[in-house]
């Protein structure tokens, strides 16, 4: 059998890739680019005609300053989320590789939020910000517990942070510990005899060997930050007025209970073009001084 | 021949199963789905679906979603399988009414009752209960400071209101009140109630539209706002006020810790959870106004029914859909359904059963008398999020009546009212 012909080619393709390239046209292709088209017309989301618009939902996107609002408080958020995360994330592993007694235990334990959906999360976590902190605030007569930060703007963006260093610090921390891991010990034990001690052991030789790890983690922790939802609506619902609206919750309120669905979609897709910019542009810069063992 | 035996033992198995299966398709040729969009009836709805499908012959479906009512038919009509009856909010039929609704001008309930929805002649919503807002009371928790029966009627000034919470406040309550904090309470119903009672409301909007309107002026907005000042000082959770939440402030109600909340009849789903007391009501919202306003509630049809007309649902199942809501209204059980089992205040004037729960009975007995102030159905859909946040910010002490006026202004130059 010739292997160098199209058709040989073509049915190899099919046989192996097929499956999966029909899925990922149907699921993610196709609804793309009906939801680009969507972006043209004035449809409300459940009228039978979807009216040809133009280009005026972008223009309305580009002048909706709450949208603009909600994506800069999303930015913010992101930033300070992000750095937490890996930060906590990074010293968890270093913790959880070092040998401490129960290591594994730690390991699981520190992963289980991750487990628990958002929406569970954010409700669990709206009871402890809202009445255990408040109870434990007001039995200690301390003036910063004694209210909920739910209510205040910052207080409101403190704790979705929180929530999310939570929530994502454990699934990270398993990245940095196969990081960890996949440095080989004979490295280590050659920098010690070189007169390394332990931390800079870890610092100029482990470190810059995980970089792969921390490409992974940053694109991970940033594109689910920017796409942050369902703590969002659970744990704070974009109050204190509006002061807590991230820009998924915003285009979903556009489409969905606005009902400007058009509008909603041009911003959901600049959104996608946000994060895409973001997330390429660190991968890119991460991947290019990647050094091999 | 053990085999066989086996073989014959799995034939009888699967022919009895897909009898079974089969057997409610056989007894009901008509099936019909029901949307409901009211959480605190779904359990109801399915018990009435289940005996409604045995004693007609129907087979009734009953749905509900998280979702908002908009969103979630949009992906049912998206996927053309829309439901055959979908209970919405009026602004909805409005909006969905003349394009998907069936016409049911022809229909007997139109005479018995006055609050259907109607476009262009054609009648398209069937309410299904009337609902209506203002303060809701617990007399229990006054009369036991006061040692007078609590009369509503005597507190329809804010200054008398003033002087009764003053009363309570030194009877040892030292909060009298609770605020809801959600948004669509604060702006959806209360800030709403600024436009309603004004004398021409569609007037009213236009000018705020066209920015003439000169709301820090404005008579009723300011009278509702000295009202709402009043209610600010007095509320338990002044302190952290929008961390007030709805349980929370509905269990003190409920419990008498707290004596009034503005709410609705709804908030009885939430209230009767707790160890509430029977000695319950609502009364107008005391203004100091010699408009009359402040001795009516406002409200009226809530939640409609509409009959999909798209080539999905047949004549039948049109048909079927139309004797529910005719069973709905002339059926003893049918009324039985809305006034005891879902314990909901019936639009139709031919009900006459008691409703069962004190806030309902307070509106039934507004509604009767003809003090409802109608439900302005026309605000556009995000003024409630968007004016909410306004109120909130009034309502955490971070802006004053100024600034929440002139946000509110802008609010309404910036956006389209809805035609109608």
């Amino acid at each position: 059998m010739k292997k160098n012909t199209m058709s040989y080619k073509t049915s190899q393709f099919l046989m192996f890739a097929g499956p999966a390239a029909v899925l990922f046209i149907g699921v993610v292709v196709f609804p793309f680019i009906y939801g680009l088209y969507l972006t043209f017309t004035s449809w409300d989301g459940v009228s039978r005609e979807k009216p040809f618009a133009g280009l005026a939902n972008y223009i309305a996107a580009f002048q909706d300053g709450a949208y603009w609002q909600a994506l800069g408080r999303t930015m913010i958020y992101s930033v300070i989320a992000v750095i937490f995360v890996n930060v906590v994330a990074f010293l968890l592993a270093y913790l959880v590789t070092s040998g401490i007694k129960g290591q594994n235990f730690f390991r699981a334990g520190f992963f289980i939020p991750n487990l628990i959906g958002g929406i569970v999360l954010g409700y669990v976590w709206k009871f402890v910000f809202n009445r255990a902190l408040v109870s434990i605030g007001t039995a200690i007569g301390s003036g910063a517990l004694s209210t909920s930060w739910l209510a205040t703007t910052n207080g409101a963006m403190a704790c979705l942070i929180i929530v999310s260093v939570w929530q994502y610090a454990g699934y990270m921390m398993l990245i940095y510990v196969a990081g960890f891991m996949s440095v080989s010990k004979s490295l280590m034990e050659a920098a010690q005899i070189d007169g390394c001690t332990q931390s800079q052991s870890t610092w100029y030789v482990t470190v810059p060997l995980m970089r792969a790890s921390f490409v992974q983690c940053l694109f991970l922790t940033i594109t689910r930050c920017f796409m942050v939802y369902d703590v969002n609506l659970s744990l704070t619902n974009g109050e204190p007025f509006g002061s807590s609206v991230m820009a998924a919750m915003h285009v979903y309120n556009s489409a969905f209970t606005y009902r400007r669905y058009g509008a909603g979609q041009a911003e959901a897709l600049i959104l996608f073009i946000v994060c895409a910019i973001v997330g390429v542009t660190q991968v890119y810069v991460g991947k290019k001084g990647e050094v091999a063992a | 021949m053990r085999k066989r035996i086996s073989l014959a033992m799995a034939a009888a198995m699967a022919l009895s199963v897909s009898a079974v299966g089969s057997m409610p398709v056989m007894a009901a040729d008509v099936s019909i789905t029901i949307f409901n969009s009211k959480m605190e009836i779904q359990s109801q709805m399915e018990e009435m679906a289940a005996e409604y499908s045995e004693a007609k012959g129907v087979d009734v479906e009953v749905y509900y979603s998280n979702d908002t009512v908009a969103a979630h038919l949009g992906t049912r009509y998206a996927s053309n399988d829309p439901y055959t009856i979908s209970m919405v909010d009026a602004k909805d039929i409005y909006s969905l009414g003349a394009e998907h609704a069936v016409d049911l001008s022809g229909e007997q309930w139109v005479e018995d009752t006055t609050e259907e929805i109607a476009i262009d002649g054609a009648v398209y919503g069937f309410p299904v209960c009337v609902e209506a807002r203002g303060l809701i009371y617990n007399a229990d928790a006054i009369e036991a400071i006061t040692g007078e029966t609590f009369d509503p009627t005597a507190y329809a000034t804010l200054d008398s209101f003033k002087e009764l919470l003053a009363t309570l406040v030194e009877g040892g309550m030292e909060s009298p009140v609770a605020i809801m904090k959600e948004d669509w309470s604060l702006a959806g119903h209360f800030l709403a109630e600024v436009y309603e009672e004004q004398e021409d409301v569609d007037a009213f909007i236009t000018s705020l539209h066209e920015g003439s309107a000169d709301l820090i002026n404005n008579a009723k907005f300011n009278a509702k706002m000295d009202y709402f000042d009043t209610m600010m000082e007095n509320n338990y959770a002044k302190d952290s006020a929008i961390a007030a939440e709805r349980e929370v402030s509905e269990m003190m109600l409920a419990e008498g810790q707290v004596a009034f909340m503005f709410g609705g009849n709804w908030d009885w789903a939430v209230i009767n959870a707790y160890d509430y007391s029977e000695n319950m009501g609502i009364m107008p919202v005391p203004q100091n106004t010699e408009d009359g306003t402040n001795t009516k509630l406002e409200g009226g049809g809530s939640k409609y029914f509409f009959i999909d007309n798209s080539e999905n649902t047949s004549e039948e199942q049109v048909q079927a859909a139309k004797d529910f809501l005719n069973w709905l209204v002339y059926e003893e059980d049918g009324q039985d359904f809305i006034v005891n089992k879902c314990a909901l205040v019936p639009a139709y004037s031919n009900i006459t059963l008691e409703v069962a729960d004190p806030l309902g009975a307070s509106v039934k007995g507004f509604a009767d008398a003809g003090n409802l102030i109608p439900n302005y159905n026309y605000l556009p859909d995000d003024h409630y999020s968007i004016c909410g946040g306004f109120m909130q910010k009034y309502l955490a002490g971070q802006s004053d009546r100024e600034t929440l006026a002139s946000e509110i202004e802008g609010y309404w130059s910036s956006t389209t009212p809805v035609e109608h």
